[in-house]
């Protein structure tokens, strides 16, 4: 396990919290206003999925723990667990929806996904910053289809929904950030 | 999209920007009926406060022909400016403007320039700022109760909890904070055994508190530092739960830089932290007006600077010499004026309340 200091901290990451495994779910920067700052994190325990708060000292120094990333193909959804297949092993592996978070909105099937593995077990998932899906329901964008700031909603091919710009059609392919679930651009039109 | 191309046919996002507008005429408003006057201090200045945990922005003064003529900061506050015109007879005084903090990004609660609200009386004590606070702040509500066609009412929701503004608010000493959530029994060593007041200040008296706690500690942790983690891990937490607001006071003299020192208690400063649903929104200080106590705390300061960030910064002297010609007894506040529209629009994100809030990234 590699020590690392509250500067490497990151969104996403795994520590040695208390001599618990702990993903960094949310991190602040905190400075309360006389001596060092401080950094105020949201850790959830990855075996007990049970979340706490924490403020480091800025500079305190806390073990990284060593996680696996193994490519692994979506396969289906059967309730709120997510099948999944390992692409080396050829193994199946169940994901429950709260270790994917919302990027389950934006899964399709058939596709690979990077997923974190400690100890064998499914904790997380490495989300890309942009994914490119197909809008199948859109309705006509009408006058003032040059106006940039108006919006409307449209629904893409897993089923979720994004508020896009007007000119956005059925059959176009638009990118979008899984985190936030905004729009961020018209790829191409199918 | 940037923030402010979102606003472009969004009424709801324009409404959110225009109560901050209201929220800001409102204060004018609140201090000139109350007879204070608005003052104007410079944002780029030569000298600065030295403060060891606050970043500043630098820059140079250049000649015509672009040679360096000073160094120049952006303010961190405008505190050393206002104090100068207290000592020049201003009077109960207040200014609305903007203040520069670097190496704050990755917070919901920075932005590196954000505005500040500071307001000062003359031959007031620190308390007295309290009840300003109140008044303030329930007429704010008030106004923005109107603004949004809703009938008056001391209540107020933020992020899910209903809080009563009704004066006086709740006030907790920090000793008394202390002993309550952390159960570190700061209250006895201080007040009840002057002899050992020191006891609690001593490095490794809670060194060992710290450890027993559980937290990471090193012989270099500084007593500021350790004490800030408790306060944070074990305090702050507890504050945000109460539906009410909530007065911090009489800090420990080492976490109180331009605080008077309490007279019945040397180890104490005459200041106060206000929290409202968790949001920390001012820091008011009853203000040292002792020009040698100063002198010698702004050079611990700039000592601390140039060890930890090897620079050297220009103290503002000038301040000195100000307070030695004298500051009336005064007591003052900063209220950063972003926090206070996070709590009127119910958001946990500075972002929120700021047109150009992601120009940083």
């Amino acid at each position: 396990m590699a020590k690392i200091n509250t500067s490497d901290f990151q969104k996403g990451i795994f520590i040695e919290f208390k001599s618990e495994p702990h993903q960094i779910v949310d991190m602040q920067f905190v400075n309360p206003g006389k001596g060092s700052a401080f950094v105020r994190t949201k850790l959830k325990n990855i075996k007990t999925g049970k979340s706490q708060e924490f403020t480091f000292k800025s500079g305190e120094s806390a073990l990284q723990i060593p996680i696996e990333v193994h490519e692994m193909q979506y396969l289906y959804k059967q309730n709120d667990v997510f099948v999944f297949m390992d692409n080396n092993s050829y193994e199946q592996m169940n994901i429950a929806k709260e270790t994917i978070g919302n990027f389950s909105n934006f899964m399709k099937e058939g596709e690979i996904y990077q997923i974190l593995l400690f100890e064998s077990m499914a904790v997380g998932m490495r989300y890309p910053k942009k994914v490119r899906l197909l809008v199948t329901e859109a309705e006509e964008g009408t006058k003032g289809n040059s106006v940039t700031g108006a919006k409307k909603t449209v629904i893409l091919e897993t089923g979720v929904q994004v508020t896009t710009p007007l000119f956005i059609k059925k059959g176009d392919v638009i990118a979008v950030d899984p985190e936030t679930g905004e729009y961020l651009e018209r790829a191409y039109t199918k | 999209m940037k923030a402010w191309q979102r606003l472009i046919g969004n009424k709801k996002l324009w409404d959110k920007f225009f109560l901050r507008e209201k929220i800001i005429q409102a204060i004018r408003f609140f201090f000139i009926k109350n007879k204070f006057h608005e003052v104007e201090t410079p944002l780029l200045v030569p000298w600065v406060i030295p403060e060891s945990y606050l970043d500043v922005f630098e820059t140079h003064l250049k000649d015509r022909n672009k040679r360096n003529i000073r160094k120049m900061y952006l303010t961190t506050s405008p505190e050393a400016y206002i104090k100068k015109l207290l000592v020049a007879g201003i009077g109960n005084c207040f200014e609305i403007t903007k203040s520069f903090r670097n190496s704050e990004t990755g917070s919901n609660l920075h932005n590196p320039e954000f505005t500040i609200l500071e307001w000062y009386r003359i031959d007031a004590d620190y308390f007295k700022i309290l009840r300003d606070c109140e008044n303030l702040i329930l007429h704010l509500n008030h106004i923005v109760r109107k603004n949004r066609g809703l009938s008056p009412s001391n209540y107020i929701q933020y992020q899910g909890k209903f809080i009563d503004l009704k004066p006086p608010w709740k006030k907790i000493s920090v000793s008394e904070a202390m002993s309550k959530y952390a159960k570190i029994s700061f209250a006895d060593t201080i007040y009840k055994n002057k002899s050992k007041t020191a006891d609690i200040f001593n490095n490794q008296k809670i060194l060992k508190i710290a450890e027993k706690k559980g937290y990471n500690v090193k012989e270099t942790d500084t007593w500021e530092a350790l004490f800030n983690q408790i306060f944070l891990n074990e305090i702050e937490p507890c504050l945000a739960t109460l539906e009410e607001p909530v007065v911090v006071y009489d800090y420990p003299l080492p976490v109180s830089a331009l605080a008077r020192r309490k007279p019945e208690n040397p180890y104490l400063s005459e200041r106060f932290e206000l929290y409202i649903g968790g949001l920390e929104l001012g820091d008011c200080y009853g203000e040292l007006t002792d020009y040698n106590e100063q002198k010698r705390r702004f050079r611990e300061e700039a000592e601390k600077i140039k060890l930890e960030k090897s620079i050297k910064i220009n103290i503002d002297i000038n301040f000195i010499e100000a307070l030695k010609i004298g500051l009336p007894r005064c007591s003052g506040i900063a209220v950063g004026i972003d926090r206070l529209v996070m709590l009127f629009l119910d958001t946990n994100n500075i972002s929120d309340t700021l047109i150009f809030s992601d120009m940083y990234k």
